[in-house]
C-alpha cells in the first residue's frame, strides 16, 4: 500500500482567505467555528456513504466538503475531496481507500493551520 | 435591494451573505432548494437570486426552473454558483432558466460586477413593462376622460351577454348622454366642454361598483355595464346615475354649469339570444325615448307592467321605446 503523503505546500493560503473575508477576523472566526462544527459531520457521512457503497452520497458528501474547503482557501484538500467525488460519480470504488486517506490527512492538519491563521492575524 | 441566497455550505452561505450585506443588499439566505422556490414565487419575493448547484431537496437548476414556470412577472433574475466547469453544465445550467453562473469560491469583485448586471438587466425589464402597460392604456382607454374606449366597452358588453347566457345570469345596460352639451361647447368652448365630461365621468365612476364597467362610447355618450343587476333595480340605479350627474353644478374654468343627462336602459332578461348591434339599438332607442320626453330622465327600452312600475323618481313618466 502506498503511502499517502501531504502536500508540501502550506494547507491555506492564508493570503487568499484574508482577502476573501476582506480582513473581517470576527467573520473569520465564525467560518472556523462553523468548519470545526460541520467537519465531523461531513467527515462521518463520507465513511458512511464509502461503507454502504451508497456512490450517490459519497459524491454529494465529497462535493460538500470540496465546497467547504476552497472556500477557506485549502485548496490541497480542496482538490483531494475533489478527487473522491470524480471517483464516487464513476463509482470507481477500489480507488476509494487511497482517496479518503489523503484526505484525511489533509484535514488533519486544517484545523490547527486555520487556528493558527487566526491567532496571527489577531497578534 | 433583496437578494435570495441559497447554499448548502454554512461556511459559504455565510461568507456570501457578508459579503452581500456589505454591499448593500438585504439578505434571505436558505439553505436548500425548496426554501429557495418558496419565497422566489411569492408574490412580493427577491427578484435577485444566487443558486447554488448542488443543494439537497432541490438543486439550482431545478429551483430555476420552477420559479421559470411558476412566477412570470416580474422577472427573477438568478444566478447560478457552481464549481462545474463542464461546457455541458453550464449549458444544461443556462438552460433551466438560470440568467448567468459564477464559479465558487467566487471573488468578491466579480460577483457584485455581476449583481450589478443583473438589476440593470431588472431595471430595463421594469422599464419596459412599465412601457407596454402605458400603450395597453392608452389602447383601451379613453384619453380624456380615463374610462374604458368605445372598443373595449363594447368588447366587454359582448362578454357579459356570452356570461349571461352561458351562466344564467343577469345585467342591466345603460346608454347616457349629457343634455344639451352642444350648446356647451358652442357657448362655454371646447376646453370647458371637456372638463364637463371628465367631471361626468368621475361622477359616474364613483355611482357603480368596482365591478361594473364604465365606457366613453361616443361624444358626450357613455355606455354603462351593471354587472348582476336584474330588471327590478335597472331603472333605480339609473335613477342613481342620473341623480349623481345632476346633483351638484361642474365647477368650470369659465363659471359652475348645471348638468343633465338622460338614460336609456335596457335589462338582460328582456332579450334572448340578440346580437350586440340589436341590443345596442335597443338601448338607443330607449335613450332616443328619454330625449323625447324632455330630457333629464331614464327610459327603459322594455317597460314593466303595473300603474306604478314605470314611473321613475323624478315623476316622470317610464316608456318603452316600443
Amino acid at each position: 500500500m502506498e503511502v499517502c503523503k501531504p502536500s508540501s505546500t502550506y494547507p491555506i493560503n492564508r493570503d487568499e482567505l484574508l482577502a476573501r473575508v476582506d480582513h473581517d477576523y470576527e467573520l473569520l472566526r465564525d467560518l472556523v467555528n462553523l468548519f470545526k462544527r460541520d467537519l465531523p459531520l461531513q467527515m462521518a457521512a463520507l465513511h458512511r456513504a464509502i461503507a454502504n457503497e451508497d456512490h450517490q452520497a459519497a459524491e454529494r458528501t465529497s462535493h460538500t466538503l470540496k465546497g467547504m474547503f476552497l472556500s477557506l482557501a485549502a485548496s490541497e484538500a480542496g482538490a483531494s475531496a475533489a478527487k473522491l467525488e470524480d471517483l464516487s460519480r464513476h463509482s470507481e470504488k477500489t480507488a476509494f481507500p487511497k482517496a479518503l486517506a489523503l484526505l484525511e490527512t489533509e484535514v488533519a492538519r486544517l484545523i490547527p493551520q486555520l487556528e493558527a491563521c487566526l491567532v496571527k492575524t489577531e497578534a | 435591494m433583496r437578494i435570495l441566497l441559497a447554499d448548502d455550505d454554512a461556511i459559504s452561505r455565510t461568507m456570501l451573505e457578508r459579503t452581500l450585506e456589505r454591499a448593500g443588499y438585504d439578505v434571505i439566505a436558505v439553505e436548500n432548494g425548496r426554501l429557495a422556490v418558496e419565497h422566489l414565487c411569492r408574490k412580493d419575493g427577491p427578484r435577485l437570486a444566487l443558486l447554488d448547484w448542488v443543494m439537497p431537496e432541490l438543486d439550482g437548476p431545478s429551483v430555476c426552473r420552477q420559479v421559470r414556470q411558476t412566477r412570470e412577472q416580474p422577472y427573477v433574475h438568478m444566478v447560478l454558483l457552481t464549481s462545474k466547469e463542464s461546457k455541458q453544465d453550464i449549458v444544461q445550467g443556462l438552460e433551466s432558466g438560470a440568467d448567468d453562473y459564477i464559479v465558487k469560491p467566487c471573488d468578491a469583485a466579480e460577483l457584485k460586477a455581476r449583481l450589478r448586471t443583473g438589476l440593470r438587466i431588472l431595471q430595463l425589464e421594469d422599464k419596459l413593462v412599465e412601457a407596454r402597460e402605458d400603450m395597453r392604456f392608452k389602447a383601451t382607454h379613453d384619453p380624456l376622460t380615463g374610462l374604458f374606449n368605445r372598443g373595449v366597452i363594447l368588447e366587454l358588453l359582448a362578454r357579459e351577454m356570452t356570461r349571461t347566457n352561458r351562466e344564467d345570469s343577469c345585467f342591466t345596460l345603460l346608454l347616457g348622454d349629457v343634455d344639451h352639451f352642444k350648446s356647451i361647447n358652442d357657448t362655454r368652448g371646447h376646453v370647458v366642454g371637456d372638463t364637463v365630461l371628465k367631471e361626468i365621468a368621475c361622477r359616474i365612476l364613483a355611482s357603480v361598483r368596482s365591478y361594473d364597467y364604465v365606457g366613453r362610447y361616443g361624444g358626450e355618450e357613455f355606455l354603462v355595464v351593471l354587472n348582476n343587476c336584474d330588471k327590478s333595480r335597472s331603472l333605480f340605479r339609473a335613477e342613481q346615475i342620473a341623480e349623481a350627474v345632476a346633483r351638484a353644478p361642474v365647477q368650470t374654468a369659465s363659471s359652475p354649469i348645471t348638468v343633465t343627462m338622460s338614460l336609456g336602459v335596457l335589462a338582460s332578461s328582456d332579450w334572448k339570444n340578440r346580437s350586440l348591434e340589436e341590443v345596442m339599438h335597443e338601448v338607443d332607442a330607449a335613450l332616443y325615448s328619454a330625449k323625447g320626453a324632455g330630457r333629464n330622465c331614464v327610459r327603459s327600452a322594455h317597460p314593466q307592467q303595473g300603474p306604478e312600475a314605470n314611473y321613475s323618481k323624478r315623476n316622470n313618466p317610464i316608456v318603452g321605446s316600443q
